[in-house]
């Protein structure tokens, strides 16, 4: 199928270790954790947020390492707060160190967002505004990161309901500013490319030509929710409790004709469903990638 | 701007921030309370899952409104949620609206006991056979200090808070509980063996002898100090639950 | 206080202990008065959502409201003989106080 991308040129040099395949996969559950061990499904790849793997040790790392074996790994981290004011955690830091040297993933990510202010936590990723400062914050952050772990990460572009007044670039060009300056990559996530274009009634084919594509590293597909707000426009909601939208795969298959079969995982959080249907969405995400690589070849 | 999103996040009614804006001019307020929303009902899902027989106890609109009192209170401090629920049973004790059930805190004691040793660290029991050999020279037994497994814990009530937990284990949950007798205080034994939590009623006085264990009391003068209990029957669960991981002699601090 | 205890009665304890700890597990657990998580497994909470975890994505669920103050305990507690509430039965009296 893809099994040539398995050993695509690694970015960021000797150490790094080997990229994600080329393939679709699919976020892990500790619903699924019994049924993926019987059945050792043919997945590309799985993902785990990497604050649910930070205690001390009990069944989560055990079916983790378990897992990993069989699979290549990515550690997605929600909790790190790039976007924040507060200074970053550093014991966070160092238990996400902890971590990537126990796992040794094939990549790491984080979100564009804050979720801690003052010391608090809440546990969602919270919007901030594209401009100059958070800019040299993000940029600042993301350096500090990067240097604790050793290796690039890839920043994930968020969704958002609100925008602010005091923004003076566009989200494109701001995390196009990012890459540029920091050397990071993009995991871009498809769907909230598309809840928040939608939410702020922008062009989501302009928006993804306008990112720094050829940093993308992982896509992300999600479902969403659909809401409305005060004034009865479509309000989306990054919901992942429902399968991929008809409308974020059409706007997967464009951003592949951009940017060529990458790494593709399945998101799915609220409301899970068996693992076979999970399956069958990273099944359907190859079989658009095989398409795009045979126009690729065609080229 | 953070101060003011932060600030707004955990008061449902203070207003939305300002410098907010959309594109179609829509009341930012509608969509503001999407973030709101989102703290709150994950922070209280986080609880939910910690603590599930406090909210079946309780019914689910009274623990999430109950849950969110306490998140808007005391969000988390650390992005690691599995550690969320910390002074949760204490918040419960003092929660006006729950005092008619005397028993809730202590409940909410032991499953955050159940979560704490979920997530402890990994470590081997000593095979029988080693501790046979530890045990060859009876004369050492009294300074001899056990080593207990990270995830091991106990719990004093004075409610039957085994049982209620219990009773929630059971498939006729009315039943289980129609059985409970309120008098009972109760002692918990919390250890995970393998990938399990096992919750263990055991007498009050092995847990005092268990809990001086834990404070690296040597095995004579933990057993000397607790009130009366089954030693045989409490060193025998302890073996067989794998919580034993090491047996050497006391180092004399004195 | 067990003001017996000795080298001796730690020694016999002990070989009774080792003999419980051999026996079959369908005794032993007669014995413990155990109770197994069996099926009552953790989620991960730090999760992409607004649920048990730390989200990367939201909810449309609005629960932000509920008012713990003005709501009585209805859950299997209805189901318990409470010594100390005012019916007997676990029954609760409404709360009208406001916060503030």
């Amino acid at each position: 199928m893809t099994s040539a991308n398995m050993n695509r040129p690694i970015r960021g040099g000797a150490a790094a270790p080997a990229a994600l395949p080329a393939r679709g996969g699919v976020g892990l559950k500790p619903e699924h954790f019994r049924h993926i061990l019987e059945t050792q499904p043919d997945i590309g790849f799985f993902e785990v947020h990497a604050e649910n793997y930070m205690g001390a040790g009990g069944p989560f790392h055990r079916y983790l390492e378990r897992i990993r074996a069989d699979y290549p790994l990515s550690i997605h981290g929600v909790g790190l707060s790039i976007g924040g004011e507060d200074p970053l955690d550093e014991d966070h830091l160092d238990r996400l160190a902890a971590l990537l040297a126990r796992y040794q993933p094939e990549s790491f990510s984080e979100h564009l967002a804050w979720s801690s202010h003052g010391g608090a936590f809440f546990n969602d990723l919270l919007p901030a505004p594209w401009h100059a400062s958070t800019l040299a914050r993000v940029c600042a952050h993301i350096d500090r990161v990067q240097e604790r772990l050793g290796r690039h990460m890839l920043l994930e572009n968020p969704a958002t309901y609100v925008e602010f007044e005091v923004s003076t670039m566009a989200e494109s060009d701001f995390i196009a500013e990012v890459v540029k300056r920091t050397g990071c990559g993009l995991l871009l996530d498809v769907n909230n490319a598309y809840v928040s274009c939608i939410n702020h009634h922008r062009d989501v084919r302009a928006y993804l030509r306008a990112l720094p594509l050829a940093a993308v590293g992982e896509i992300h597909l999600a479902g969403h929710a659909r809401e409305v707000d005060a004034a009865g426009a479509p309000l989306l909601i990054d919901s992942h409790g429902a399968p991929v939208a008809e409308a974020v795969w059409a706007l997967y298959d464009f951003a592949l004709s951009l940017v060529g079969p990458q790494p593709t995982l399945i998101e799915r959080d609220n409301d899970i469903p068996e693992f076979p249907v999970l399956a069958a969405e990273a099944h359907q995400a190859e079989i658009v990638m095989a398409r795009h690589a045979k126009l690729e070849a065609a080229a | 701007m953070s101060a003011a999103f932060a600030y707004t996040l955990l008061r449902p009614e203070a207003p939305c921030p300002a410098g907010l804006k959309t594109w179609n001019g829509s009341d930012p307020a509608q969509r503001f309370a999407v973030y709101r929303n989102n703290v709150i009902v994950s922070l209280v899902d986080a609880l939910a899952d910690s603590f599930p027989v406090v909210q079946a106890l309780v019914g689910e609109d009274f623990f999430r409104a109950m849950a969110a009192e306490f998140a808007r209170g005391t969000p988390p401090r650390s992005p690691v949620l599995a550690w969320y629920g910390t002074g949760f049973a204490d918040f419960v004790a003092d929660f006006p609206p729950a005092a008619g059930l005397p028993y809730l805190a202590d409940v909410a004691r032991l499953e955050w006991l159940r979560v704490e040793a979920w997530h402890a660290a990994d470590a081997d029991p000593l095979p029988l056979a080693e501790m046979a050999a530890r045990l060859a020279d009876a004369a050492a037994l009294p300074a001899l200090r056990l080593t207990l497994h990270p995830s091991l814990r106990v719990l004093r009530s004075a409610h039957p808070v085994v049982s209620l937990w219990a009773a929630h284990q059971a498939e006729d949950v009315s039943a289980a509980l129609g059985a409970v007798d309120f008098a009972d205080a109760e002692a918990a034994l919390v250890v995970r063996d393998g990938l399990d939590v096992d919750i263990l009623r055991i007498e009050a006085g092995a847990a005092e002898f268990v809990d001086k264990l834990l404070r690296g009391a040597a095995l004579g003068e933990a057993a000397q100090a607790s009130g009366p209990f089954d030693l045989p029957a409490t060193l025998g669960m302890l073996l067989r639950s794998g919580a034993i991981i090491e047996a050497a002699p006391a180092r004399r601090i004195s | 206080m067990n003001k017996s205890i000795t080298a001796a009665s730690l020694a016999i304890a002990f070989g009774t202990a080792m003999t419980l700890a051999a026996a079959p597990a369908a005794a032993q657990d007669k014995m413990a008065d155990k109770e197994k998580c069996y099926g009552v497994a953790m989620k991960g909470k730090n999760d992409c959502k607004a649920g048990a975890g730390t989200s990367c994505a939201g909810t449309s669920k609005i629960d932000y409201q509920g008012n713990a103050w003005s709501m009585v305990p209805k859950g299997t507690c209805e189901k318990t003989a409470s010594p100390t509430s005012p019916t007997g039965h676990g029954q609760l009296k409404e709360f009208k106080e406001k916060k503030a």
